[in-house]
Formats: C-alpha cells, sequence, structure tokens
C-alpha cells in the first residue's frame, strides 16, 4: 500500500504515462475532494473530483439495485474526451481525464495498477 | 421544496446553487445574523435558530483567526452520519454575507458543496448592487423588521 | 371504517412519503369518497411518480369517476411501469370491454390470467368476453375511441426490443424522468429488478450529462461499467431517452457495446414510430 504523498505521484505517473491521458488524479470517493493530482493546464481539478466521486456514487446504487455488484472499473463517453475510474478498497476513487480516441484497455491496466498501490 | 429571498438579486444564484449541488437547506446572511434568503426551511423559528447559530459560529471562527493573526478561515465544513453542514463567508456588493448549507450525504458531497459555491459567490458577486451598503437595523425597528424579513422568508 | 380513514390519514400525516396513500386511496374510493380518493391518489402520485401501485389506483378512482380516458392513459403508464400489473391489465380489459372491443379485452385479460391464474374475477371476466364477442349491451356507455392508443395493439407488437437478446431481462429503454418505456431487468438470481434500477439510472445520466458539460467534454455518448457480476451499458439513444443493457460477467465490454448499439438502432426506431 501506498500512503505518502510522494509515492502518490508515482502512482500517477502510472496512469499520466499512457497517451492520450490529460490527467490523473486520486480523489477522496465520499467527500468529492483531490487527494492528489497530476493535470495538464486547463483541467479544474476539484471539479473533476467532485463529479467524478458523484458520478460513481450514483453508478454504485443502480449497479448494485441490478445485482451486478459493486462497480470495478467505470468509462464516460463523450464527444470530446472521456473520464474512466477505478475505486480503491480505501474509499479512494482514481480517476484519469483522457482524449477520446484514448487507449482504454490501457488505462484501464494502469489504473487497476494504481488502485491496487493506493490500496 | 421552496426558495425565498427578500433581497431579490439573491434568488436566481440561491436557486441555481440549491440544484447542482443537491443542498438540503440553505440560509445566506449578514454577519450579524439578519437572514436575506432561505431554501428548504419550514418554520421561521428554525431559521432564527440557525442564523443565530451559523453567525455566532462564523464571529467565533473569525475571532480564532485573528488572534492567530490570519486572514477569516475561507469556510467551515462539519460532517455527520448522513448529513453535513458547509459555513462559508461570500464577498458582495452588499457586503460580507454568511452561508450556512445543509446537505444530505446520500445526494451531495462536500466537493459538489464547494465546487458549486465558488460559482454561487460569482454569481452573487455579479448580481449584488454595487452602490449600496447594507441597512443599519435600529433597536426600535428591529422586531417589525425581522417579522417583516420573516413574513417574505414563509410566502406569508 | 371511518376510524379506518382516520388512522390511515393520521398515519399519513406522521409520515407523507409512506406507500400508506395507497390504502387510504384504496378506501375512500371504496366508500365512494371520490374527490378524497382522487386527492390523496394525486398527493402519492407526486410523491411516488414510478410506483405503478399508484397510478392504477389513480386509475381505479377516474375510472368510478368516469374519466375514462384519463384512467386508460393512467393504466397504460402502470403498465410501462410493471408490464405485468394485473390490476392495469384487468382495468384495460375493463375499458376496452366498455368501447365495444372484445377482442382486445379479452388480450389484456388473457395476459393478466398468464401472471394471476389462481383469480376467479379474470376467470369470469373472460367468460363474459368470450360469451359476448358481439359487443356490450346498449345499456354499456360508450366513451371516446381509444383504439390510437399504443396499448391498444397488441401486446408482443408493442414491445421495443422485440426479438432483441435479452429483450425481457438486460435490456431497458427510459424516459428523462427515469419512466420505463420497454424492456426489462431481472437480477442474476432471476428478480425483476426494473422499477429499482429505472429509478436510480435518471440520476446516473443527469450526473454523467452534468460532468461531461462542466468539464469540457461536449455531450456524453455512453457509460460503460463493470461489476463483480456483471457488465453494465448505458447510452442515450436519443437527446433525452437513456438505454440500459446489463450481461454477465462472461460477456466482454466490447460485444456490450454492438449489443448496445443494435437496441440503440432498434430505440431510436420504436421512439420515432411514437413521435
Amino acid at each position: 500500500m501506498t500512503s505518502a504523498p510522494a509515492a502518490y505521484g508515482r502512482v500517477l505517473d502510472l496512469v499520466t504515462r499512457v497517451r492520450g491521458v490529460r490527467g490523473a488524479m486520486l480523489v477522496a470517493g465520499d467527500d468529492g475532494l483531490v487527494v492528489a493530482e497530476q493535470l495538464m493546464e486547463g483541467i479544474k481539478g476539484p471539479a473533476v473530483a467532485a463529479l467524478a466521486a458523484s458520478l460513481a456514487s450514483r453508478l454504485r446504487r443502480a449497479m448494485e439495485a441490478a445485482g451486478v455488484g459493486a462497480g470495478q472499473f467505470w468509462h464516460l463517453q463523450a464527444e470530446q474526451g472521456a473520464l474512466l475510474v477505478v475505486p480503491a478498497p480505501s474509499g479512494v476513487v482514481v480517476v484519469a481525464v483522457a482524449e477520446p480516441d484514448v487507449n482504454v484497455g490501457l488505462v484501464r491496466l494502469e489504473l487497476l495498477r494504481a488502485a491496487e498501490a493506493v490500496g | 421544496m421552496t426558495t425565498r429571498a427578500i433581497e431579490p438579486w439573491i434568488f436566481e444564484p440561491l436557486v441555481k446553487f440549491v440544484k447542482e449541488a443537491g443542498a438540503r437547506l440553505v440560509l445566506l446572511m449578514t454577519s450579524a445574523g439578519q437572514v436575506l434568503a432561505q431554501h428548504g426551511f419550514s418554520r421561521a423559528v428554525d431559521v432564527m435558530s440557525a442564523a443565530a447559530l451559523g453567525a455566532a459560529i462564523m464571529a467565533s471562527t473569525d475571532e480564532i483567526a485573528r488572534q492567530l493573526r490570519q486572514p477569516p478561515f475561507a469556510a467551515l465544513n462539519h460532517q455527520g452520519e448522513r448529513h453535513g453542514i458547509f459555513l462559508a463567508a461570500v464577498a458582495t456588493g452588499r457586503g460580507r454575507l454568511v452561508a450556512l448549507v445543509v446537505y444530505d450525504l446520500d445526494v451531495s458531497s462536500l466537493g459538489l458543496v464547494q465546487l458549486f459555491f465558488e460559482q454561487l459567490a460569482v454569481d452573487l458577486q455579479a448580481a449584488s448592487p454595487k452602490d449600496s451598503v447594507p441597512k443599519q437595523v435600529l433597536a426600535a425597528d428591529f422586531e417589525r423588521e425581522l417579522s417583516d424579513s420573516l413574513n417574505t422568508l414563509f410566502g406569508r | 371504517m371511518a376510524d379506518d380513514v382516520k388512522a390511515l390519514s393520521a398515519e399519513l400525516a406522521q409520515d407523507p412519503d409512506s406507500l400508506v396513500f395507497l390504502r387510504l386511496g384504496e378506501l375512500l374510493r371504496a366508500k365512494g369518497q371520490l374527490d378524497a380518493a382522487h386527492r390523496v391518489a394525486l398527493t402519492g402520485l407526486e410523491r411516488h411518480p414510478h410506483l405503478a401501485d399508484a397510478h392504477d389506483l389513480y386509475a381505479r378512482i377516474l375510472a368510478d369517476k368516469h374519466d375514462f380516458e384519463r384512467a386508460f392513459d393512467e393504466w397504460d403508464m402502470t403498465l410501462r411501469i410493471a408490464p405485468d400489473h394485473v390490476g392495469a391489465l384487468k382495468g384495460l380489459a375493463f375499458l376496452y370491454f366498455k368501447v365495444g372491443d372484445v377482442q382486445q379485452a379479452a388480450a389484456h385479460l388473457e395476459a393478466a390470467q398468464r401472471v394471476a391464474p389462481d383469480d376467479p374475477g379474470i376467470v369470469q371476466a373472460l367468460a363474459l368476453a368470450h360469451g359476448g364477442e358481439g359487443g356490450p349491451g346498449p345499456a354499456s356507455p360508450a366513451p371516446e375511441p381509444m383504439a390510437s392508443s399504443p396499448a391498444a395493439q397488441p401486446l408482443e407488437e408493442a414491445r421495443v426490443f422485440a426479438g432483441l437478446e435479452g429483450a425481457q431481462e438486460g435490456l431497458l429503454l427510459l424516459d428523462p424522468s427515469g419512466r420505463v418505456l420497454g424492456g426489462a431487468l431481472k437480477d442474476p438470481a432471476g428478480r425483476d429488478v426494473t422499477d429499482a434500477v429505472a429509478a436510480y439510472l435518471a440520476g446516473v445520466s443527469q450526473e454523467a450529462g452534468r460532468a461531461a458539460k462542466l468539464l469540457g467534454l461536449g455531450n456524453w455518448t455512453g457509460l460503460a461499467a463493470e461489476g463483480q457480476h456483471g457488465h453494465v451499458h448505458l447510452t442515450p439513444p436519443t437527446g433525452s431517452a437513456l438505454l440500459l443493457v446489463v450481461r454477465e460477467r462472461a460477456v466482454p465490454m466490447g460485444r456490450l457495446a454492438i449489443i448496445a448499439q443494435r437496441a440503440a438502432v432498434a430505440a431510436r426506431r420504436w421512439l420515432e414510430a411514437q413521435a
């Protein structure tokens, strides 16, 4: 498990090194607040954190109601970009903001690794 | 749930904030605890006590900041099991106002409240009359002013 | 009985969100206090707009008030929320019988009988329908024709995803307020979870739209998620409707996206036909 802020940077490096990723963040899932971030210019960290956590929480309820269990990875596709999210067991959510044509499989893999490192 | 404002320029920014942040209760008041707008309260007595308590908390933290020789704290948040309470000041053309926000953790979060509170501050600043200062309320007029305000806040 | 009304009213006043309004509304309707029943049902509907039983209660009250067109709409809505709702199937059968469309009345009664085979009322009504194919007697009132309503079509044809894989357990089409337009959803244990999921999905879609917009990503086009026991794919087939596809974990996400695309085409076609 990684806990020191410097180590958070290394965890986020895993994600941001993927081509097409514009930023990565660790977000407190319950509060929607930024824990750590590595973002390109122009991406509003607090907004990404609050909105990603809120969407994650609503989606979790719908998925539980559908009987498919807790979400392990989700991908919001939009015309000009994408939001990719993996929740870590500790309640922290690992978030990537990406270009629309990013390699989703690769980002998913790195997000899962980052979530495992965060614990 | 109803939103009501004594001063009309507050109404639209407040309605937008309530919707976006998913706030359950909101009070906007002066630093002295005079309520200018409310959302979600159903009883006048609740508004009066919440306003008094909110203004008192703000006054206490302002004093702590002063003793620490720091600028006033931007915001306070108390999180319970099901609800959160967010208290923050906002500068407007009508002077410094205090916002008390109660939100359900099921439908909102501190992140969402903070995010949309920033927008509320911008909207209030833009909408507020620039050339006026809050009217001083004389003790003799206080009860009548309070009663008028509560009537407006509850649509009576 | 007055005491019951009083007790139920008190219970409702204490907890306005409770479902006790269903019992109170039905009791008032049975007592013939239709205006009071109407008020109770409407207030309940405001708080529980996605509850099939609330629409069914309101429809029964409207039918008692001889407002047959609105009763038809409410039972139609009940079936959109809960396609196997026996009360709504019987109610619509009653209305069809009243306007002389015995064939549709019988079709709805047969659908009701499939859900509740032991209901003696349905057996009797079916016997009446089959025995009176010539239409209702001259004493029956004849409200405005309702044959143009979607529910007047044969039930199978009205299904949005007819012919698509998983149409009855893993596809769901909703309107912007989370009301079911077509399809159905069952959890891995086979329980019908359509209503519960529909209620949550409207919030998910609003949040997806808001997040994409505020983060400068443009309009959202889809939301795919992996769960412990299954995968889901959510997409807006038109500007306002919402389509959900759910499959077990064995179905890869890419294949799920293809299934969702096909279902979106069917949904768009159906929505255009309804417009």
